[in-house]
């Protein structure tokens, strides 16, 4: 394994979209056993029609759009703040949703089917689920933010184990967001205002650290969703610093992307529609230096700023899963798009 | 009743930030009155507020591509800063400098400028004028994109001079002319591009792209001009310079702070002090800032209650008082549009004149907007805030008569300074249910709803909506 071998773009999907072909604020995918990728649209802010822009989008993953399902609301088989998506072995769809805290599922048409899960910090509660994934056993792992733990159900909700509580130490957690698991059972969680993925067995006993605040190579701010390939890489929506990381096994730094977007078929459609605004963007310098001001590191940072100004950068990645094909989808929340990476090494 | 002490602090606090709960006011009063005032004029001496939080939970938040979710973000600021005159300060600016979401369909650029509002809003007003002159925004705003060496456009210029600095009567046209002039290739970065998608509100394909000040010196007019007396060459800086140096600036600066923290109804004797501050220390808004908070005219009791709260300073503060949305909770984007339907957009006001303030803050439609806002706030037991009130009510005995009961929950809000007609009118409300008594359980135990409704009546006071 080489840094730059590891991971090269391939292409992108989606383009900013209220309703429809498209995407608002994506925050996590799922692919399906047959490739159908399942995009979740958190969208926002809550109220009046942007209500209705929360969705999940169906498409595959060379752009071809095939439709939509679910709407923002409170009541069954609705969205308020969804989270997190996952496919079981039955190809029904898991929905986690933290302003509602529970769990809905759906079949893969998109049809309701129930919900689970209850507000609280008692065993078997939610405050504010993050992230799930399924474990080898098809057993739903949580991360239950705001309760500073990891739980594992059945399909049904029956909790099966939890670990973790607040803390800065091995095995407590400050506010995890994403999950993983690795082809031995092993689970990766982004432990996200401790600024470091955490690594625990099957049992859920610690294993290892890896991370640690900062900017450099191998260091995590607030990380989001990740993922780990059959090599055992990790590669984690480093959210803070607006840019994927790849680590291996031993959480040593491998690579680094701060993404290249190019235009999807969505958005070159857009522009032949609006041939104008096609050519004024041709003129313009897509790729401007932006220099640091004060204010900058007073508020959100540099990289922040320099994502709002350079359309090609990731800008909020929130998520990290693998596809068929040796696809890595990366969820580029702020810029309402898939950016699509190829594994080099297969 | 009132303690003059902890009324004046209430008022400074009132006046130099969004409020304090009781404790926060306890806190202050250990400080001391100067001290106080010396945290307000240092922001960087406190926190900064974390921005992780509103941006993990609110995607909206994160990318601020919409106006409603922009207001949000700010109003969440002012109610949790720990830099108050910071926040009060940017709201200040926003209102002297309006710039609108409206005519840009951009709400970053316009947070981008409260930003350069709370770094350079007590700082020095030259630096604060050249940043303005910058800033991407007020560019596109006042159309300086479109002001160009051979085809000036003099909005900008204009406005400069008439809304921003010394005010209407201190210049003539000619100095506008050559106001614009100067500012000719004072642009925004790739500027066609923009103007189109902002002219459409496309948000496509990637939502929106950011704004960069750029200078274009191909497109500056570097020939003479006469500025109010002063021939040169002048670009933008050399005009702001001499802006800074004329005493009707000072004035109209002066004018501006004293009708935002002092009272609605001017006094000329004082807004000269603060004019003079202002020449003395080379337009230094910090000083400036301290003499006016630390001056006999502010502590004074005419300035007590001598404001009309906008719905900024109404809404937030009530949510400060009963600790709503301390973290980020959905929910806060109805409260921003609570305080648009009060009549301030804020990060869109109506015109570039900004709000009508004062007693214009109030009609019969908005009132009723502005007492059920804070009503509702007020009466949920559930919020942090009015379970300590609660608490601090339980503490003041277990059988507390009408006029005791009142004037304990007037200490708890940190409303001092009520007419005695407003104090009569919630005791002879209290004395309908008698005495509070705490100790005693009936088959009902209505105390807590007691409690909460008194701060509800207290919030609905004629007072309450004064600062």
């Amino acid at each position: 394994m080489t840094a730059t071998s590891l991971l090269e773009y391939s292409h992108t999907l989606g383009f900013m979209a209220n309703q429809g072909r498209g995407f608002n604020n994506p925050v996590d995918l799922a692919v399906n056993s047959k490739g159908i990728v399942y995009v979740l649209n958190r969208a926002g802010p809550e109220v009046g029609v942007r209500i209705a822009y929360k969705r999940i989008t169906r498409c595959t993953p060379d752009e071809e759009y095939l439709g939509e399902f679910c709407t923002g609301g409170t009541g069954d088989g609705e969205l308020w703040w969804p989270s997190s998506l996952a496919f079981d072995d039955e190809d029904r769809l898991f929905v986690a949703d933290e302003a509602l805290n529970r769990i809905s599922i759906f079949d893969q048409d998109g049809k309701y089917l129930e919900k689970w899960g209850v507000a609280g910090t008692g065993d078997g509660q939610f405050n504010r689920p993050s992230f799930i994934a399924f474990d080898r056993d098809y057993n739903l792992l949580v991360s239950d933010s705001l309760n500073h733990r990891v739980q594992r159900y059945t399909t049904d909700g029956r909790l099966l184990a939890q670990w973790g509580e607040y803390g800065g130490g091995d095995g407590q957690f400050n506010m995890p967001w994403g999950l993983a698991v690795d082809i031995h059972g092993q689970v990766y969680v982004s432990d996200w205002r401790n600024d470091r993925i955490q690594k625990f067995d099957e049992s859920g006993a610690f294993v290892s650290t890896f991370g640690g605040p900062g900017q450099a190579d191998g260091e995590l701010n607030r990380p989001a969703g990740l993922a780990v390939d059959r090599q055992g890489n990790i590669i984690v929506a480093d959210w803070g610093n607006e840019r994927v990381q790849v680590l291996d096994g031993e959480g040593r730094f491998a690579a680094a992307f701060r993404g290249e977007s190019r235009d999807s078929l969505w958005a070159q459609d857009y522009f032949a529609a609006n041939p104008d605004e096609a050519s004024a963007r041709r003129a313009a310098l897509l790729e401007p230096e932006i220099e640091s001001r004060p204010e900058y590191d007073v508020h959100r940072g540099y990289e922040w700023e320099r994502s709002a100004n350079v359309e090609k950068l990731f800008w909020g990645p929130t998520s990290v899963k693998l596809g068929p094909n040796g696809l890595v989808y990366v969820v580029d929340s702020l810029r309402h798009r898939i950016q699509i990476y190829r594994a080099a090494t297969g | 009743m009132a303690n003059t002490e902890l009324a004046l602090m209430a008022h400074l606090m009132r006046r130099a930030g969004f409020g304090a709960t009781r404790d926060e006011l306890d806190d202050c009063l250990a400080q001391g009155y100067e001290s106080t005032v010396e945290q307000l004029l240092n922001p960087e001496r406190s926190p900064v507020m974390d921005e992780d939080l509103i941006r993990r939970y609110h995607i909206d938040q994160n990318s601020l591509m919409l106006i409603e979710s922009s207001q949000a973000y700010w109003l969440y600021r002012i109610i949790n800063t720990q830099r108050p005159l910071e926040e009060k300060m940017a709201l200040f600016w926003h209102g002297l400098f309006a710039t609108a979401y409206g005519k840009l369909n951009h709400a970053k650029a316009v947070v981008n400028q409260t930003n350069t509002f709370r770094r350079c809003g007590l700082g020095d007003f030259r630096t604060l004028l050249l940043e303005l002159s910058r800033d991407p925004a007020m560019i596109f705003w006042l159309d300086n994109k479109d002001n160009h060496k051979d085809a000036p456009n003099e909005n900008y210029g204009r406005e400069l001079l008439e809304l921003f600095s010394m005010g209407i009567g201190n210049y003539t046209e000619d100095d506008v002319k050559a106001c614009a002039r100067a500012f000719t290739g004072w642009t925004i970065a790739n500027a066609d591009y923009m103007s189109i998608r902002a002219s459409r509100d496309s948000i496509w394909p990637h939502g929106r792209l950011d704004w960069q000040f750029e200078y274009l010196p191909e497109d500056h007019d570097d020939s003479d001009k006469t500025f109010l007396g002063h021939t040169g060459p002048f670009n933008g800086e050399d005009i702001i310079d001499i802006i800074c140096r004329q005493p009707a600036t000072a004035w109209f600066v002066a004018a501006k702070l004293y009708g935002y923290f002092v009272s609605d109804t001017p006094n000329e004797e004082s807004i000269q002090f603060l004019a003079d501050k202002f020449t003395e220390t080379g337009g230094n808004i910090r000083e400036v800032m301290r003499a006016l908070l630390l001056s006999d005219f502010f502590r004074g009791d005419e300035a007590r209650l001598a404001r009309v709260k906008s719905p900024t300073e109404l809404v937030a503060g009530t949510a400060r008082l009963a600790g709503s949305y301390q973290f980020p909770e959905w929910g806060i984007v109805n409260l921003a549009m609570d305080v648009s339907f009060m009549g301030q957009e804020i990060l869109n006001p109506p015109t570039v004149e900004g709000w009508h303030t004062g007693r214009e803050w109030i009609d019969t439609g908005n009132l009723v907007e502005r007492v059920n806002s804070a009503a509702l706030e007020m009466g949920d037991l559930a919020r942090p805030g009015v379970q300590a009130a609660l608490s601090r009510v339980r503490e003041a005995g277990d059988t507390l008569e009408p006029l005791e009961f009142v004037d304990v929950c007037l200490d708890v809000l940190g409303l001092y300074d009520v007419t005695d007609a407003t104090r009569e009118s919630l005791v002879n409300h209290a004395a309908r249910d008698g005495a509070l008594e705490f100790g005693k359980r009936g088959a009902v135990d209505c105390t807590d709803a007691r409690v909460a409704e008194m701060l509800q009546l207290i919030v609905a006071t004629r007072e309450f909506q004064l600062a």
